[in-house]
């Protein structure tokens, strides 16, 4: 059943980065870093690069310690913003972006920017 | 055609393939939209049955509120009679927002809108309490009936002509900020100013967007101009893709200003105080007229 129902009152001031969104949909082809249970629809700030793809995959799977993913987006490694991505192959933000994250074959250096 | 219609809002639907697409959904929404032509009848138009209301020196019944205060004032609060009072004459502008952006189609969300669009224009149209208005958005706002336009026969095929679901934005905060715009005209060129004017929006989409505290700030000025918003989202179809399980997942700076990883419920967080979840369109009748109820409620209350 899908019908719910919420009126609520009052509001809450949250801060958020005024970028755009996105869907994305994560997987693995790699059982041992698979994620436990689908994790649903994700929504996603456009200007995420692959550091923050990697944390937010690490949160996922609850890693004691971290580890390095890269990501395909239909076969090819993000090495930009996920925004640079869509708009320099002209895929628009309201469709759900297929993720597939593998462990990065070379330690990458982490950057500190996001 | 408005200021609001955009240059860039190109390919609407063919003549043909519109009415085709609007007989379709009429038919498959007309037993519908009888039920809820008389759900709206109930909470829309005022009460012929009169109510006893007021405090009078002289009327029909007595106001046993009245009672004990006028026996402890010495007989001097002596307004302890009620009468009859006559409904004022209410006006409804209702403005219907479709979501006609890509994400609609994807999520197959599309099919669903145009029911319940079909489902609610010839609802209200059928009640003839006010001017109807039906806009569609994504990049731009674009007006596809105006209010002071008649709703008839050929305006559900019409209208459908200007959704296609191609839009490659969803602007909900453009919408807001220009639906309060067409509102405020809207009201200007209302003739009876005597009679009490209620304006009501109804938007129909996926839910799926962004800018949540400009959209906060915008639907509180259209609350203060006495605009009245619900939103209806449209759930997809594929239940592993339902927006009530969709999460957010956010990288803001904590206290000492480090960036952190937060994962929110989407839903937790949205903009809009009066929203429903709707699945099928036949649960469109109930709850809508579950959510103007309790709005209606909360205007009388209030004032
Ligand atoms: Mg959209």
């Amino acid at each position: 059943m899908t019908t719910q129902m919420r009126l609520r009152g009052g509001s809450r001031d949250v801060d958020y980065a005024s970028s755009s969104q996105v869907r994305i949909q994560l997987s693995t082809r790699d059982n041992d870093i698979s994620l436990p249970k689908n994790p649903g629809p994700l929504l996603v700030n456009t200007n995420l690069r692959r550091y923050a793809l990697s944390t937010l995959v690490n949160h996922l799977l609850k890693t004691e310690k971290p580890i390095p993913f890269e990501f395909l987006i239909n076969g090819t490694f993000l090495r930009t913003t996920l925004d640079e991505y869509l708009t320099s192959r002209g895929i628009s933000s309201e469709a759900t972006v297929p993720l597939e994250y593998v462990r990065a074959a070379i330690p990458p250096v982490y950057k500190t920017s996001f | 055609t408005t200021h609001l219609q955009s240059s860039s809002y190109l390919s609407p639907r063919s003549a043909e393939e519109a009415r085709r697409l609007w007989s379709h959904y009429d038919s498959l929404t007309h037993d519908l939209s009888l039920s809820l032509t008389e759900q709206f009848r109930l909470i829309l138009a005022p009460t012929l049955a009169t109510k006893m209301r007021g405090d009078f020196r002289t009327g029909k019944r007595l106001n046993i509120k009245r009672i004990i205060p006028y026996i402890a004032s010495q007989y001097k609060r002596d307004k302890i009679w009620m009468r009859r009072s006559i409904p004022s004459k209410r006006n409804y502008q209702i403005m219907l927002a479709v979501d006609d952006s890509k994400s609609m189609g994807e999520s197959g969300s599309g099919q669903l809108a145009f029911e319940t669009l079909a489902l609610v224009s010839k609802s209200l149209s059928m009640l003839e309490v006010g001017e109807i208005c039906v806009v569609g958005f994504g990049n731009e706002v674009h007006v596809a009936h105006d209010f002071d336009k008649p709703f008839l026969s050929e305006a559900g095929a019409q209208i459908f002509q200007h959704f296609t679901f191609q839009q490659l934005k969803t602007n909900v905060r453009k919408l807001v900020a220009d639906s309060i715009t067409l509102f405020r005209e809207a009201r200007r060129k209302t003739f009876n100013a005597a009679t009490d004017l209620w304006q009501l929006e109804l938007i129909i989409s996926d839910g799926v967007c962004e800018d949540h505290d400009a959209i906060r700030r915008l639907v509180r000025q259209a609350q203060e101009e006495r605009i009245m918003i619900v939103f209806v989202i449209v759930d997809a179809l594929l239940k592993e893709e339902s927006i009530i399980d969709m999460s957010q997942a956010v990288f803001e700076p904590d206290a000492i200003g480090e960036t952190k990883l937060k994962i929110k419920r989407y839903l937790d967080d949205f903009p809009f105080p009066y929203y429903l979840v709707v699945g099928n369109v036949r649960e469109l009748p109930g709850v809508l007229a579950q959510a103007l109820r309790q709005w209606f409620a909360e205007v009388v209350d209030s004032g």
